[in-house]
């Protein structure tokens, strides 16, 4: 297999841009047109995902250690978009059919080569796909109660039919049948329970889709889909150590799922759980936390606004405001928020002694459409 | 030719065995069709239907075969969808894309511009009550009012002596609480000095008979205790 020239051939079906995965979904749609259900009506951010993603695969294309873990997440991934084996051979038709527009140079060995990546990388999905058919291709979850917080924050309590298994810490991507085909991810408030129901915390997004469905269209009865869980923003098993946490806006919804977690299995230590916001009518879940703050002696909640004068609380960005009461050079930390205070946080506790290594970190940006190849939520 | 069997029964496929099996009537003097020529035909239809039947069967198996071909090898469709086509189709789907984007942003802009409304409006309104609170206030201090200002303005001045109480009570505990910290840390720093310049010259008692030693625990205690 000739790498360097499949790369060649790649990064000229790239260098067209938007062209190459427009020409490509036109194809397969034309080809097969059972394929186009599959998809949103708009398909401009599909288009950019897919390029992007099938360039990640071609850079590591020479390191299959490295690449098989990622192929095998996205095949199970797969499953919820309902993607079948008989799908995989269409793909990879209309891929061929694109390079091949887009490359003036073209030849039957350049074919012969990308047919056996693409059937490599195709067995390699599908197998991982079958492997998980013992897990539902995605979870239908009722929507129990819905409740606004503010004007574009709501907190969803759902319960899936049937049991999800996940991690504290995790999300899950959502979809609802109001916006067809747009998955979107969410992280889980709460650690798994006895009755399977889980926390979302959702902010409307201007003009976010989905976002804004999920908080000013969605109500109690309503059926969610849920897709499997990913995420590492979760507690190191092998560690007691006691817990920083800093959220900003709804990154508080994992760190609070960690906090259930050290109250429902221990191991018993303190947590200092900071939750950041612009004003205090956006600290959408102070009064539970409040709560949560009375029932567990080790918790310490400190809530902090950046941009609200009248306010009695801490004053400040909440990285600064975590520094304040530090020391934290002991603890395991966890951030969750927007990239700017994920960022500001983790440089002022590592430049004040705390390892990185130590350091747990998700951002929480405005559109989350999926996990990148490496399995990370974040965009 | 009338069949006796099937008359009634037109949706029933005829099979091969049904005109083999088939009954003609004869006329009573022999009149009708010639006994062998009839024979021969429906050996004919029989032979016919036979094929047909044969040769239907064969082409079901055949679409099963292409159309399994077709699930499991998606690379064979009739024909590639042509470049015009592909352009054609690009082309709405782009459409559709630029509308998509059109009225997520038209409504991105729409809730921004109703949430920087929505906040002004709240400022605003929380600016006027406290404005209103003030003025209120000042009008009672002033006695300006009547009656009814005067029964407020005995209200808000029980309600002011009340608070000031609160304020001095609070600044009386900072207070103190300050001045013995400050004590306390002086009289650490005392001993500390005084331990260094001459261990013992530290009286035993001296602890017991500290005359401005407020009560409570201190960590001075402890660098006594190390001493002793």
């Amino acid at each position: 297999m000739d790498i360097a020239a499949m790369r060649a051939s790649f990064s000229k079906a790239a260098e067209a841009g938007d062209e190459a995965p427009l020409y490509f979904y036109s194809h397969l749609f034309l080809s097969h047109p059972e394929t186009r259900g599959m998809f949103p009506v708009s398909m401009a951010h599909q288009r950019d995902r897919l390029f992007t993603a099938l360039g990640e695969v071609m850079a590591r294309v020479d390191d299959l250690d490295a690449l098989v873990p990622i192929l095998q997440q996205l095949g199970r991934d797969h499953r919820k978009f309902g993607t079948l084996a008989a799908h995989y051979p269409a793909v990879g038709a209309s891929l061929l059919a694109t390079l091949e527009h887009f490359d003036d140079t073209w030849n039957a060995e350049l074919a012969a080569d990308w047919t056996a990546a693409y059937q490599l990388i195709a067995k390699v999905m599908v197998e991982a796909a079958d492997a998980a058919s013992d897990q539902p291709p995605w979870w239908d979850a009722k929507v129990l109660t819905h409740e606004l917080r503010g004007i574009d924050t709501a907190v969803l309590q759902v319960q899936p039919q049937v049991v999800l298994p996940f991690k504290a810490g995790q999300s899950v991507s959502v979809e609802t049948e109001r916006r067809p085909r747009l998955w979107r991810y969410y992280s889980i408030a709460n650690a798994p329970r006895p009755d399977n129901i889980l926390e979302l915390h959702v902010q409307a997004q201007d003009g976010g889709p989905v976002s804004s469905a999920l908080v000013r269209h969605v109500s109690a009865g309503d059926v969610l889909r849920l897709g499997s869980p990913v995420g590492q923003l979760t507690l190191d098993p092998d560690s007691r150590r006691d817990l920083l946490l800093v959220a900003g806006g709804t990154g508080l919804a994992p760190l609070k799922a960690l906090v259930d977690q050290v109250a429902r299995q221990g191991p018993p230590r303190r947590v200092d759980l900071f939750v950041g916001a612009r004003t205090e009518d956006r600290l959408y879940d102070l009064r539970d936390l409040r709560r949560l703050e009375q029932e567990l002696p080790w918790l310490t909640v400190t809530p902090a606004v950046s941009d609200d004068p009248r306010s009695s609380l801490e004053r400040g960005d909440v990285s600064e405001v975590c520094l304040r009461h530090g020391p934290w050079t002991n603890r395991d930390v966890f951030v969750a928020g927007s990239r700017q205070t994920v960022r500001d946080t983790v440089a002022r506790l590592t430049a004040l002694g705390t390892p990185a290594e130590s350091i747990r970190t998700e951002v929480f940006a405005p559109s989350r459409p999926g996990p990148t190849l490496e399995g990370e939520v974040t965009s | 030719m009338t069949t006796t069997e099937h008359g009634g029964d037109r949706d029933r496929r005829l099979s091969p065995a049904d005109v083999q099996n088939v009954m003609f009537s004869r006329g009573a003097f022999r009149r009708g069709y010639d006994d062998h020529e009839v024979d021969s035909f429906l050996d004919r239809v029989e032979y016919e239907l036979t094929r047909l039947i044969a040769e239907k069967a064969e082409l079901r198996d055949h679409v099963q075969a292409l159309e399994q071909q077709i699930a499991t090898d998606g690379s064979t469709p009739a024909q590639p969808p042509t470049a015009q086509a592909v352009r054609i189709l690009s082309a709405a789907q782009q459409t559709a894309d630029q509308y998509v984007a059109d009225a997520e942003s038209y409504s991105r802009r729409l809730a921004s511009e109703a949430r920087e409304q929505y906040e002004q409006i709240v400022e605003q309104a929380r600016e006027q009550a406290d404005a209103l609170l003030q003025h209120t206030r000042q009008q009672a201090a002033n006695g300006a009012v009547g009656p009814v200002g005067a029964i407020a303005g005995d209200a808000r001045t029980t309600e002011e002596l009340q608070a000031q109480v609160v304020y001095l009570q609070a600044f009386a505990q900072a207070c103190r609480t300050q001045l013995r910290s400050y004590l306390e840390a002086l009289l650490t720093d005392v001993e500390a000095e005084w331990g260094r310049a001459d261990p013992n010259a530290l009286p035993p008692s001296r602890a017991n008979g500290r005359p401005t030693r407020l009560s409570g625990a201190h960590p001075a205690d402890d660098v006594v205790d190390l001493r002793r």
